[in-house]
């Protein structure tokens, strides 16, 4: 018995400085996949382009429709207790560094940015060429999405995203970065065609070449480079479309958020935010496009086109929206060619529904503005109701030089969160 | 183990061998009994006190006393001079010296005295042998079973609340399961945890809060909102525990182990004494209510139109454009229809007794206590087993084997508003929320998708179960002289489920509340979920002691020792929405969820030595050295080495002092210091220094996303290094004691997700960043005004202060968006979690200036820095319409103070015990109050609608975050408990009755239900917030105990 005791007792005594012997300490992560692992290989790079698609959709994108919705005056705030939208719908000072959803468009943009170059970097490394130019094709097409966003909202934007405290380049080069960008993108693709394999992978709803032309076209636009916006405008096939989906597990962001909650925006009105003078036509088949009506219950006109439900699809570019740049440009070179931009404009006019290929129809008469001014007068009011609540207005606003009066801000102020990491943050514009 | 062998058979040769040697031995060792009586002065006691270690010094032989405090020690000895020691939680230890001649009976009784500063408690540190109070360089708190079973709890946490001093314990929420968080002097992390180690008997025990309810991404999304639900030390059944000791500092860490640096909180449970079986049997009635309701809105008119239907307005008050008109309303009150009066009863029965050899504690209890809000309860099933086995001379063993199944029917938590609390604090009170449908579906309330109250109370279910395993195996070798060494193992083991059913709503109900929107959403409408928590933890704890007299005065105790943790965590979750009708399990999701899965391991080893030598009983000197390693961290980084110091001099043990004058009043003056070291060897996740992509389902695809914080692979644990003084004293026999404790506790390398600049690519960098700082002292005084033999009255104050701040962490502001709205600040030099936020502009004299209308300005002007403005004003004297909006501090969520005073009283068979406690100088966030007000259900917005404030005065000030910072301090009858020993009755050895209260009165300024109330629940940082949480109940209850 005293011996069984004995050598029980030595006997555990001596496993137990095995097991302390033995004690594991490096485990490996079963939960997610290291950067090196995921950078290194194509499927590691398509998931994160995927990633990025994810961000900019779901943060970016319903960010920007949101302020730039509250500061042009398209949305009203359904409950001041929504503090960022409560900053942005008074405007002025009172949109602060402390905005969080001015943040979050900030954060998530760059981080887009941030992975984005790092799947441009992987992919051309990758063997599989026609999988590279896929990837880098469309990584490009939310990387320039994401330094234009930034570009539309801030007077300058982080030059060189992912390193410590980067200086600041001035928001015209964001849009001359983002095309140079879709250059190097569309480059790549016509050097070796995208696969098929790729194509396999790819999410539904985006078109990569002709996004990636629209995009171009867009930055040209905004950069005032007429000439080569017309040009590439006239590349995008209208007859094709590019959006972000959603589906009912990850809902429209915008639905999620605003139609189905009755509780952060909705339409102003069926004048969509624009001085009586342009609000649209009341026989506008546009307002009801965007726009519901609820008789019973406030507030009266409701969200939605893009917005209506959970699955509804986002478009990434309109193609109104490339007509309208063709008309503008044609109003807007050098040596004004009116007429074409008058043909350009009708063809929003009185494109009908069925016509667009996301459904989008004015259906009215044609228009016959006279002078330069009028024609543009004409392309800005179009692309207000054309474009309703997709971010874009803004930077319509300046660049039709709208009196200020009709914005709340003109420019936003740079989030604290990067204001207090980094020292090279700009002075906030005074509006 | 001789005698066994007396029974193998075959062996006669051997047996009759032996039996010559006893006879031999018998010459010189005569077998002796000593039997006596250990009485104890004082309350219900003058009779004998059991569990009385009684033992013969320089030997093995001991005993304890059984119930009537009799023992009996048998064993041969030789005659000589021998002392006997008696020794017991509670007792000053005494020494009896016996001289054993021829005779074979002795009798030794003794009185032994509980000292109010037991300088001779023994203090269990580590699993080792023990010390007593006396040598003590650092401030131990002991808290017995007695105290902690008379506060009418069901939770050993909230029990513990104002009865150690240094310990901030603050119930989060007043659920019957809700939360608890307990501070140490202080928060002790910002990144991770600041709860001490839990131990029981020796398992390192898990208090963790899992979230396998409120699984719903949808209501925290970007925003931080804290560790929120049961902390699962709910699980242990109070009456089980013997003691509790609360270590407060970082000079325990060298016998605890580096995960210590919050301190240490280690629970023993009751063991078995010899002698016959013991029945302990008691039964208690629970009542828990609101202990206070909150006026509502009672205007009799609403701005704008209707409530409800056609052309509805709700959120009247601030909706814009402000409505002028007015429509007449029916208020009502809600609060009548959440809360209820609920029933509780708390039962346990338990076993004990045994032999010389073995020893047994068997219990069983059932705890049930319904919720103050309708449909809320906690269920708690204990069985525990203890049992103590003598193996031979120098060797026994121990196990302890503790099954607990908790179940908890639960609402969803206050963060989301769709909480019982919130759906009432969102909505105007002018909602008949009982109407119903010809279908009988409960309706709407008003326009804008809130959930009504009555969907909240009868249909959504919300369930968690968690079914754990304690246990404990011990060795305790004596295998030469001086030597001892023992082992413990222990694991923990639990599984929790968790179920939530968010049934479709029949009427428009926000997607973002899990209903279907105004077109009732077949995709959307409804949400159920399933998560699931296997925890398991097993840890091995060595000790080698040594001790030995080097000379007649000095006394040296060595101690080595190894400890190996291992720890599993397995997390999973189903979830989906849009659900069928009936089917409350996920299958019957229409949109199924992303869903999780993770799954985490992590391993800690370290060792010790430490060497402590004793001089006279009055000179302590303590040195220990500590290596630890961690798998959460790099392994550059992985092992620490720690050390600790302490001293105490007891100055009235010097012969000098004995010659003094003040020795006949003055019983005791000791001065101690120690110095310690520790670091959170957990103190991130397992793997959080990875830097790595997430993956989860989009469109059909598989997203990877790089994380929003960039890790440093190379961080490295916090070190926390506090040094400590302190005093005891003691008066007038033992009448009066004073115990004084100044610490510096410093954490260095604090690992903070600090903010960097978004165009890095990343949010946050997780590294080591400066430190952080808590400063402070804690008073205890214990009096005993009467001590008589009808009456005894006993009292204790106990008074912490503790000054916490934040230094170089390297950046001047680190400003976390919540949940609640609450600005949760970090800033350079001010202490941790702050609010910090726009305020009120004021004149020179303090005054709000107001605008024309009357209306509060929020100030306005240039931000020099953090922390200095200038404000700005106009040519009206306003504050500058165009100038920037100006921030500072504008509350503070950690007390100046925390004290509690406590008296008991025992007149005869009576007995009476008040504690009072107090929290000053700490404010809360109260969201909730501005939504009242916002929402039309407060009373300043019942002000705004009778016309008694300017119309717009909400809105004006509705921005201005410093009107919803309100005073949380408060003064409270925590306990209040009256007994009644009935004494022996038939066969009943011992019948007491007890009536007791808990949080019966607060005296308080608060605006909102109860200033202690955390929505933020466990977190660290987030603290003082209330946000939907449910109010801690005014408790009563009406129990027996009986002994046979």
């Amino acid at each position: 018995m005293k011996k069984i005791i004995q050598s029980t007792i030595y006997g555990s005594l001596a496993v137990l400085v095995l097991l302390g012997s033995g004690c594991k300490k490096d485990y490996q992560n079963p939960n997610a996949a290291t950067a090196a692992q995921v950078l290194n290989s194509a499927k590691g790079l398509m998931g994160t382009a995927i990633g990025i698609q994810r961000t900019y959709s779901l943060n970016v994108a319903p960010g920007i429709a949101d302020a730039n919705g509250f500061v042009t005056n398209e949305i009203i705030l359904r409950n001041s207790g929504n503090t960022s939208e409560f900053q942005l719908s008074i405007g002025g000072t009172a949109v602060d560094g402390t905005n969080a959803l001015l943040g979050n468009i900030w954060i998530s943009a760059n981080k887009c940015i941030y992975d984005a170059n790092n799947v441009i970097n992987g992919a051309s490394l990758l063997a599989d060429k026609g999988y590279a130019s896929g990837l880098i094709g469309y990584s490009s097409i939310i990387k320039a999405l994401s330094i234009g966003s930034l570009s539309m909202f801030w007077e300058k934007i982080p030059d060189t995203v992912g390193t410590a405290a980067t200086g600041f380049v001035d928001r015209v080069q964001g849009f001359n970065r983002a095309i140079a960008t879709i250059d190097k993108a569309l480059a790549a693709i016509s050097a070796n065609a995208i696969s098929t394999g790729f194509t396999a992978d790819l999410p539904a709803g985006i078109e990569i070449v002709n996004t990636l032309n629209a995009l171009k076209a867009r930055y040209s636009l905004y950069a005032g480079n007429y000439a080569g916006a017309l040009a590439t405008a006239n590349l995008v096939d209208l007859s094709k479309k590019s959006t972000f989906n959603f589906d009912a597990a990850i809902a429209n962001p915008i639905y999620a958020t605003a139609t189905s909650t009755n509780n952060l925006y909705q339409p102003i009105d069926s004048t969509l935010g624009l001085p009586a003078i342009l609000a649209p036509d009341l026989a506008d088949k546009r307002i009801p496009f965007y726009t519901t009506i609820n008789a019973t219950i406030n507030p009266r006109y409701r969200l939605n086109g893009f917005w209506i439900a959970a699955t509804t699809p986002i478009p990434v570019y309109f193609p109104g929206e490339i007509i309208l740049i063709k008309a503008e440009c044609y109003a807007r070179q050098a040596s004004p060619d009116l007429t074409n931009a008058v043909i350009e404009l009708n063809k929003v006019v009185t494109k009908e529904a069925a016509n667009d290929v996301l459904g989008i129809g004015a259906d009215l008469a044609a228009v016959a503005p006279a002078t330069k001014d009028e024609v543009l007068l004409e392309v800005y009011r179009n692309r207000c109701i054309e474009l309703f609540l997709s971010g874009l207005k803004l930077e319509d606003m300046r660049r039709f030089e709208r009196p200020l009066t009709e914005r709340k801000r003109n420019l936003f102020p740079y989030p604290f969160r990067e204001r207090d990491g980094n020292l090279n943050t700009p002075a906030d514009p005074a509006f | 183990m001789e005698l066994n062998q007396f029974h193998r058979p075959g062996n006669l040769k051997i047996f009759l061998l032996l039996l010559a040697l006893n006879m031999v031995a018998a010459c010189s060792f005569a077998q002796v009994t000593i039997t006596g009586k250990v009485t104890g002065k004082g309350g219900n006691q003058t009779d004998g006190i059991s569990g009385i270690s009684v033992m013969l010094k320089g030997t093995r032989i001991g005993e304890s006393t059984d119930n009537s405090g009799a023992y009996k020690l048998s064993s041969p000895l030789k005659p000589g001079n021998y002392i006997i020691v008696f020794s017991g939680v509670g007792y000053q230890t005494a020494e009896i010296p016996l001289s054993i001649g021829i005779a074979s009976n002795y009798t030794v009784d003794i009185n032994l005295t509980e000292k109010v500063a037991s300088m001779d408690e023994v203090i269990v540190t580590g699993t080792s042998a023990g010390t007593t109070r006396r040598q003590l360089g650092s401030y131990v708190s002991t808290v017995k079973a007695d105290d902690l079973t008379k506060g009418a709890t069901g939770n050993v946490l909230a029990a513990l609340q104002g009865k150690t001093a240094g310990a901030q314990i603050s119930q989060n929420s007043g659920d019957p399961a809700g939360g608890i968080s307990v501070r140490l002097r202080g928060i002790s992390s910002i990144g991770s945890s600041s709860e001490p180690l839990y131990i029981i008997d020796g398992v390192i025990v898990n208090n963790g809060t899992n979230r396998v309810t409120n699984t719903q991404s949808g209501y925290d999304g970007v925003n931080v909102v804290g560790a929120v639900g049961q902390s699962r030390l709910v699980d242990l059944n109070p009456a089980d525990i013997e003691s509790v000791e609360v270590l407060n500092g970082a000079a325990a860490a060298a016998i605890y182990g580096s995960r210590a640096n919050a301190g240490v909180v280690q629970i023993f449970t009751k063991m078995g004494k010899a002698g016959a079986a013991k029945i302990t049997f008691s039964t208690s009635l629970i009542t828990s209510s609101l202990r206070k309701k909150l006026d509502v809105n009672q205007s009799p008119t609403k701005f704008g139109g209707p409530t409800d239907g056609v052309g509805a307005l709700t959120q009247d008050v601030i909706q814009a454009p402000l409505a002028t008109t007015t429509t007449a309303v029916t208020r009502y009150d809600y609060q009548d229809y959440i809360f209820r009066n609920a029933l509780g009863t708390d039962n346990n029965v338990a076993i004990s007794g045994g032999t010389d050899k073995t020893k047994y504690y068997v219990s069983g209890s059932y705890f049930n206590n319904q919720g103050i809000i309708k449909n809320t309860d906690f269920n708690r099933y204990s069985f525990r087993a203890n049992i103590d086995q003598v193996l031979n001379k120098w060797a026994t063993f121990n196990i302890g084997l503790n099954y607990i199944n908790s179940s908890a029917n639960e609402k969803p938590d206050g963060n989301s508003f769709y909480s019982p609390m919130n759906s009432v604090t969102i909505i105007g009170n002018f909602h008949n929320i009982q109407q119903r449908d010809i279908l009988g579906n409960i309706k709407a309330v008003g326009e804008r998708g809130r959930a009504n109250p009555v969907s909240v109370i009868e249909d959504i279910k919300q369930k968690q179960t968690t079914n754990r395993v304690i246990s404990n195996i011990g060795l305790k070798l004596k295998p030469v002289k001086h030597l001892s060494i023992d082992y413990t193992m222990g694991i923990d083991n639990y599984t929790q489920n968790g179920t939530t059913y968010i049934p479709p709503f029949a009427y428009n109900v926000s997607t973002a509340f899990w209903g279907g929107g105004a077109t009732l959403d077949p995709t959307q409408n409804g949400y159920s979920s399933v998560g699931n928590n296997n925890f398991f933890a097993i840890n091995h704890d060595v000790n080698a002691t040594y001790n030995i007299d080097i000379s007649s005065k000095i006394n040296s105790v060595t101690q080595v020792g190894f400890s190996q943790q291992y720890e599993k965590n397995n997390y999973s979750l189903l979830q989906g929405r849009g659900l069928a009708p009936f089917v409350q399990t996920v299958n019957g999701a229409s949109t199924i969820l992303p869903g999780v899965d993770e799954r985490s391991e992590i391993s800690i080893s370290g060792f010790f030595v430490q060497q402590n030598f004793k001089y006279r009983n009055q000179f302590f000197v303590t040195g220990a050295i500590r290596q630890d390693g961690s798998s959460v961290f790099g392994k550059n980084q992985r092992n620490q080495v720690y050390t600790k110091a302490s001293g105490s001099y007891v100055i009235s043990g010097a012969d000098f002092w004995r010659n003094l004058g003040v020795s006949k009043w003055w019983d005791l003056a000791k001065v101690r210091v120690a110095y310690g070291e520790s670091g959170n060897l957990t103190g991130i996740g397992a793997y959080s220094r990875f830097n790595t992509y997430a993956s989860s389902s989009f469109i059909s695809r598989t997203s990877l996303n790089s994380s929003g914080t960039l890790a440093n692979e190379d961080v490295k644990p916090e070190r926390q290094k506090e040094l400590e003084f302190g005093v005891d004293l003691s008066f007038l026999k033992s009448r009066l004691g004073l115990t004084l404790n100044v610490y510096n506790k410093k954490v260095s390398d604090l690992l903070i997700d600090r903010f960097i600049a978004p165009s890095s690519g990343f949010s946050s960098l997780k590294d080591n960043f400066g430190s952080l700082e808590n400063k402070g002292f804690e008073v205890v005084v214990t009096g005993k005004p009467a001590a008589t033999k009808n009456l005894q009255w006993d009292v204790t104050a106990i008074f912490n202060h503790n000054r916490n701040k934040a230094i170089n962490i390297g950046q001047a502001l680190n400003l976390l968006s919540t949940n609640a709205g609450a600005p949760v600040a970090i800033i350079q030099g001010q202490p941790i979690g702050v609010f910090y936020g726009t305020f009120f502009a004021t004149d020179a004299n303090g005054n709000q200036i107001k605008n024309t209308s009357g209306i509060p300005q929020i100030e306005k002007g240039t931000q020099n820095s953090t922390l200095v403005y200038t404000p700005a004003r106009d040519a009206n004297g306003l504050p500058t319409a165009t100038a920037t909006t100006l921030r500072r501090i504008i509350g503070n969520p950690n007390p100046d103070y925390t004290a509690s005073f406590v008296n008991e009283l025992i007149y005869k068979k009576l007995g009476l015990r008040i504690q009072i406690d107090a929290v000053q100088g700490v404010d809360v966030f109260n969201a909730d109050f501005r939504t009242r007000q916002g929402v039309g259900n407060g009373k300043v917005a019942e002000q705004e609608q009778r016309g008694l404030i300017p119309r717009g005065y909400i809105t004006g000030i509705y921005a201005i975050e410093e009107w919803r910072i309100a005073d949380g301090s408060y003064v409270k009858l925590r306990e209040i408990s009256l007994s009644y020993n009935l004494g022996k009755i038939k066969s009943i050895s011992n019948l007491s009755i007890n009536l007791s209260g808990r949080n019966l009165i607060s005296w308080d300024n608060y605006n909102g239900y109860d200033p202690e109330v955390n929505a933020g629940g466990q977190s660290t940082l987030l603290r003082g917030i209330d946000f939907g949480a449910v109010p801690i109940p005014r408790t009563f209850s009406i129990g027996i105990n009986a002994q046979f």
